[in-house]
């Protein structure tokens, strides 16, 4: 009986080729064609655009083309403020993210794996958690001033609640299995936390802190907004006091790629980080 | 002759939904030392649950179960489990898999190394020392979760069900290799399984357990000489003794057939 279904399945798998060599070349002229229209996609938005703006259809001082939003960037670069600003803006994400991630991990570890830990922060932070971080602007203007410190507290707070919500389920959904084993070889407490726990939840933990590296630009916002000196954003409305419009846009395009960057680049690092998944 | 496992009246249950499961009902057996013996029943009868006891992962809720006259309260480093499934460390290769006990238990880099290689070929997986576990075929993961248990000289060696998930080729091969390595440790080893054969096959001892709650029906001495192979199985003992479990689980199945159709 035994002998007798094993070479089925191969069998199966043989009579199909010919009519899959004719699907596969439709297949791939139509991905071919999606590949040249994907690339095509970008200029042709932009050429839309300067078009609209340079035929007056629309408010070119509202609406600049993206000739003279260029032109904008160029001397943004050329007076040296967009590397102050770019510099600033990301010293306050990566503070803040790198801080927020490291509370909100270790944090995670404890309340998802220690009923005390779990019991004592668990219903402090279902309330804190929902209040949007730009609610607390005006408070951190308070606390801090102007200072550094509390855009890097905004940051850190959008991210932690985040990172430390996926830590915490992400070590209450650790395969039981895995626990066991290392019981059973005499893992000791601590190293049971913070390696096999940790670990077994770190492709959950991954999926939390790529989300927060969006929130960290979206609090940079408010942060910036909560009175600063610099940054992509302080230039942003500096620009529109001015009505710089050509600015504007550019600091919106500047913005949106250094965090498409950012998550594209963490991403990456993640799946190095957690290779085995 | 002191024994290696006492299971003393023991009681299991679970608190479900619908109130207090009994999984295992006043169960006694005492394995000795060196002793190979099956937990043979179908699925659902607390065999698992049986062993996890042993292995300290459940508490029974009345009773007792003892290793070397201690009772157990936690998992140890003196019982080796193997699970159903590999349960290996994915972020860690072969050997780190492997040197993961004598390592958390003090062994220096070094030791754990030596440790994990000679086990490593023991169960012939030397050109896979450094393979991530998920790179591996079951039945390879399978030889690696054994020699993961083995790596800290346990005395006793839990196995439940370990060869259920894989295909029958690779089961025979596995049952095999295991009698051979026993054959050269002196462990004492419960395994659990539902396959007649394989229990007939490796043990010393046949422990047969009804379903819902879990009791002992019959316990067998195989008494086929050693060291057996898979060709065993034609022995005219082996097939008087298989055909002895088959009746008794088929009879205990047709009455639970009837209790629950009454």
């Amino acid at each position: 009986m035994r002998a007798l279904t094993q070479p089925v399945p191969a069998d199966i798998a043989e009579p199909r080729p010919a009519p899959a060599v004719k699907r596969r070349s439709r297949g791939a002229l139509a991905r071919r064609i999606n590949i040249a229209v994907s690339v095509a996609s970008l200029p042709l938005f932009v050429l839309a655009w300067e078009l609209v703006a340079r035929a007056h259809i629309v408010n070119a001082v509202l609406f600049p083309p993206p000739t003279v939003v260029a032109q904008a960037m160029a001397d943004w670069v050329r007076s040296g403020d967009f590397t102050a600003d770019l510099l600033a803006s990301c010293a306050r994400v990566v503070a803040g993210f790198v801080l927020g991630s490291v509370c909100g991990v270790i944090v995670g570890v404890l309340t998802g794996r220690i009923g005390f830990f779990a019991a004592l922060f668990g219903p402090v932070f279902q309330l804190m958690r929902p209040i949007p971080p730009v609610a607390f602007v005006p408070i951190v203007i308070l606390w801090f001033g102007l200072a550094e410190t509390g855009k890097v507290f905004l940051v850190f707070w959008g991210v932690f609640f985040t990172v430390w919500l996926s830590t915490h389920l992400g070590v209450q959904k650790v395969d039981r299995g895995l626990i066991r084993a290392a019981q059973m070889l005499g893992t000791p407490r601590r190293r049971m936390l913070w390696e096999i726990v940790l670990l077994g939840a770190a492709p959950t933990i991954v999926i939390g802190l790529r989300t927060a590296v969006s929130i960290s630009f979206y609090t940079l916002v408010a942060a910036e907004l909560a009175g600063a000196f610099s940054g992509l954003f302080y230039r942003i409305e500096i620009a529109q006091q001015n009505m710089e419009t050509g600015q504007v846009f550019g600091g919106l395009l500047v913005l949106g790629l250094l965090s498409l960057l950012a998550d594209r680049g963490f991403a990456a690092l993640a799946r190095r980080l957690v290779w085995w998944r | 002759m002191s024994a290696a496992i006492e299971v003393d009246d023991v009681t299991i249950a679970f608190d479900t939904a619908k109130g207090l499961l009994l999984a295992v009902d006043r169960v006694s057996f005492q394995v000795r030392r060196g002793e190979f013996v099956c937990l043979l029943g179908p699925s659902g009868c607390g065999k698992s649950t049986l062993l996890n006891a042993i292995a300290g992962f459940e508490r029974p809720y009345a009773g007792h179960v003892r290793v070397g006259g201690a009772e157990v309260t936690a998992p140890g480093p003196d019982r080796g489990v193997v699970f159903q499934q590999p349960n290996l460390f994915p972020w860690k290769s072969v050997r780190a898999n492997i040197a993961h006990g004598p390592r958390v238990r003090g062994a220096s880099r070094a030791e754990a190394g030596a440790i994990a290689d000679r086990l490593i070929a023991t169960v012939g997986l030397t050109r896979f020392a450094d393979a991530s576990p998920h790179t591996l075929s079951g039945g390879m993961q399978q030889r690696v979760a054994i020699a993961r248990a083995l790596a800290n000289e346990p005395e006793i060696l839990l196995m439940d069900e370990p060869f259920g998930a894989l295909d029958a080729q690779t089961r025979a091969i596995m049952q095999e290799n295991l009698l051979q390595l026993w054959s050269s440790i002196s462990a004492t080893v419960v395994f659990v399984t539902h396959d007649i054969e394989e229990a007939i096959l490796l043990a010393d001892r046949v422990i047969v357990m009804t379903a819902g709650p879990g009791r002992i029906l019959e316990t067998l001495e195989v008494g086929l000489e050693r060291p057996r192979a898979v060709e065993a199985s034609a022995d005219p003992r082996f097939v008087a003794l298989k055909r002895h479990c088959f009746e008794l689980i088929r009879r205990e199945s047709a009455q639970a057939f009837e209790k629950s159709a009454a």
